[in-house]
């Protein structure tokens, strides 16, 4: 049975039949394109699960392929790129890439990525109201969070906040988006206002910052709920 | 030259005859004494005119003038009475004393003439020369003023290293001479005190120049056989400043360009490297995803070959540690901006502690910070590098299943944080080169974690030092609290 379809780009042939091995060996179907446009062909025909996009394309860029692509697929798209600076992870996941993985890195890791991603898109198609993170729980459709069975209260913008990441569960969220999301389009802010709001919420969720079980903070970037 | 001598004299003795004239005149129509007072509108006004000695001869043609024709017995030089000879001694007294005055002024009045014109020059001189951009023409501009003076022959100056930069060409091995002069700074065959120069002449038929060193170069001057007068000598003195000042303006440039060309050499640094590092971590990622795709079990190999494909996977893995390490250091090295903002500090600790959640299993982790920390003002990025530097230190160290500790704690504007091992003490010699880029105790080290923790605290303004504490080596370091009252407290 196939572990579901990976589409690898990479100009780098080695790195493209290193990768067509690797996920073989655990059990994806796996092709590979060399060029953000055979990338968006690809895409289109054959409708793959999961996209590893390489940032540093020849011609149609990653950023520019990333944003033809988004709208004409479903796949999870998990960025791919060599020492990427913070500002680019955070653009990749704001234009609508579901994670991003740093070159280099070994099989284990990748394929650790990718099944999450899967295991996130199977969740949100399952339509599942509650999402859980270890004793955490949110149940979207009551709009009600516990712990451990326990009742938590919020304040609105903590639920909001926490909500969103719960929907996103796995994925890292960036401080803009969270910003957007929780206050609305005007919101004027930085990344002060949503870690004050997280700090809230992991003290009444009992999460210490030392050794956060529930949200996890992505240096740079945002946080991320641990499904 | 010589009529300007004469002349004086002539009137003088012309106007002494042409008052004995007029006395004769008046004395001829009326009996009026006292007309000897006449005498004295003469020689003072010779005096004021043309100095001291044209007014001497006045007065003593005056004075021979009136004893012969009016003091009786008129036709001779002989004196009758005390009155008249009283009035011959005064005639003589008074001019002495105004043609003295009137001279004494007319020299301050030219010296002041002088000085007023010559600090004109300067002034228009040095105003020309400090607006032109250039040092070198502001220097040249300088170098022709002061060629100009009457005994001087020529007049050069150079950069220490005895370039010349404006003036009159050097010859012979007088750049080399400069060179020591500055390298020495001691001046030969001139001197420079109270505003004015001061010629030293040790071999005076020796056609030698003259070198004076002075903050960014050297002055060099030929003499004439006579040397220039006190008025030039000043003058002189005065050009001499100006270049001084010229030549320490254009040491400022001289060292602002080098520093911009610093800076931008850092700039380029850091590009190189950071394409550098690009070029060797895109192999490094080929390898290792081949590598571990060949030591994955399903790839069929046996168990020794997986091994081996293992070993090999570290070993990639270890050079793009060090080729990360490398592009941090130099772009630490080089300046990097940091991106500072207000983070709650056991947040950070967090974050660390999950990145390096492999190598710290095994071992036995305690955070000790008190929940109230107040925010710290930092670069996320690189803190939360030199924490996981730290901590994947104290890994290595630490023993067996051992304990590292990370602990925090707020002083009045800064956060005291240390990560602490049980491992083996730090040899004391080892205590301060630690630190040292490329410095290593492990076989395996790079020496450039601990180089990357000094550099990233030094530009948080912090510092950080190693000591051995009973239970073991202990990292100490300091952060800048955030100014900011209300923050985040978690």
């Amino acid at each position: 049975m196939s572990g579901g379809r990976v589409l690898v780009v990479d100009d780098e042939v080695e790195m493209q039949r290193a990768l067509r091995a690797g996920l073989k060996y655990h059990g994806f179907d796996v092709r590979t394109a060399g060029s953000g446009e055979e990338a968006l062909r690809e895409s289109s025909s054959w409708r793959p699960d999961v996209v590893l996009l390489d940032l540093g394309l020849p011609g149609m860029d990653g950023f520019e392929t990333l944003a033809s692509m988004r709208p004409a697929t479903r796949a999870a798209i998990i960025v791919v790129s060599v020492m990427p600076g913070e500002k680019d992870k955070v653009r990749a996941l704001d234009a609508g890439a579901d994670d991003y993985v740093v070159k280099p890195f070994g099989t284990e890791e990748l394929v650790a990525r990718i099944r999450a991603v899967l295991r996130r898109q199977a969740d949100i198609s399952s339509g599942e109201p509650v999402v859980r993170s270890g004793d955490l729980e949110i149940d979207l459709a009551r709009r009600t969070v516990t712990v451990k069975g326990r009742p938590v209260r919020l304040t609105p913008t903590e639920y909001e906040l926490l909500r969103y990441l719960a929907l996103h569960a796995g994925k890292p969220v960036t401080h803009t988006t969270l910003l957007r999301e929780v206050w609305g389009d005007y919101a004027i802010g930085d990344s002060y206002n949503t870690r004050y709001v997280v700090a809230q919420i992991r003290k009444k969720l009992g999460d210490d910052p030392a050794n956060p079980r529930y949200i996890v903070s992505e240096p740079g970037v945002g946080y991320r709920l641990e499904p | 030259m010589f009529m300007r001598r004469v002349v004086p004299f002539a009137v003088a003795l012309g106007g002494a005859a042409a008052i004995t004239a007029l006395i004769a005149l008046i004395q001829a129509y009326a009996k009026v004494g006292g007309l000897s007072a006449l005498y004295l509108l003469l020689v003072l006004w010779i005096g004021a005119r043309w100095g001291r000695w044209p007014a001497v001869a006045a007065s003593i043609a005056a004075f021979l003038l009136y004893d012969f024709f009016f003091v009786p017995p008129v036709g001779t030089f002989s004196v009758a009475g005390p009155s008249e000879l009283l009035e011959l001694f005064v005639l003589l007294v008074v001019a002495l004393v105004t043609s003295q005055l009137a001279s004494s002024l007319r020299r301050t009045q030219a010296t002041a003439e002088a000085m007023a014109s010559q600090s004109t020059a300067l002034y228009e001189l040095a105003t020309a020369a400090l607006r032109s951009p250039e040092a070198a023409m502001a220097l040249s501009l300088v170098c022709e003023r002061a060629s100009i003076i009457e005994g001087v022959k020529r007049f050069a100056v150079t950069s220490p290293s005895g370039e010349r930069l404006a003036g009159s060409a050097l010859i012979s091995d007088e750049a080399a001479q400069a060179a020591r002069a500055y390298q020495t700074g001691v001046a030969v065959g001139v001197s420079v005190s109270g505003g004015t120069l001061k010629v030293v002449r040790t071999q005076p038929h020796r056609a030698a120049a003259s070198y004076l060193p002075m903050v960014g170069g050297v002055t060099v001057i030929e003499f004439a056989e006579t040397s220039p007068d006190a008025e030039d000598l000043r003058m002189l003195a005065a050009l001499v400043g100006l270049a001084g000042l010229l030549l320490d303006r254009r040491r400022a440039a001289v060292e602002a360009e080098r520093a911009r060309g610093l800076e931008a050499s850092d700039r380029l640094k850091a590009a190189i490297l950071s394409s550098v590092s690009h070029e060797l971590k895109s192999p490094i990622a080929s390898l290792r995803a081949a590598l571990t795709a060949l030591a994955s079990p399903e790839a069929g190999l046996a168990a020794e070959q997986q091994d081996l494909a293992r070993d090999m996977d570290r070993q990639a893995t270890r050079l793009d540690h060090m080729v990360g390490d490398m592009l941090a250091l130099s772009r630490l090295e080089a300046g990097v901006e940091l991106h500072r903002e207000p983070l709650a500090y056991a947040d950070m600790v967090g974050t660390a502690l999950r990145q390096l959640r492999t190598e710290l299993q095994g071992h036995e982790v305690v955070v000790d910070a008190t929940d109230d920390l107040p925010p710290v003002e930092v670069d996320e990025m690189q803190v939360g590098r030199l924490l996981a530097n730290l901590l994947e230190n104290a890994t290595e160290w630490a023993t067996a299943g051992g304990g590292i500790t990370i602990g925090a704690r707020a002083h009045e504007d800064r956060l005291e944080s240390w990560v602490e091992n049980d491992g083996p003490p730090i040899p004391p010699a080892d205590l301060d080169r630690i630190f040292d880029t490329f410095y290593t105790r492990r076989a395996r080290g790079t020496g450039l974690g601990l180089a990357i923790c000094k550099r990233v605290i030094e530009a948080h303004g912090g510092t950080i030092r190693a000591e051995n504490m009973r239970r073991g080596p202990r990292f100490t370091f300091t952060l800048p609290l955030a100014r900011v009252a209300a923050a985040p407290s978690a």
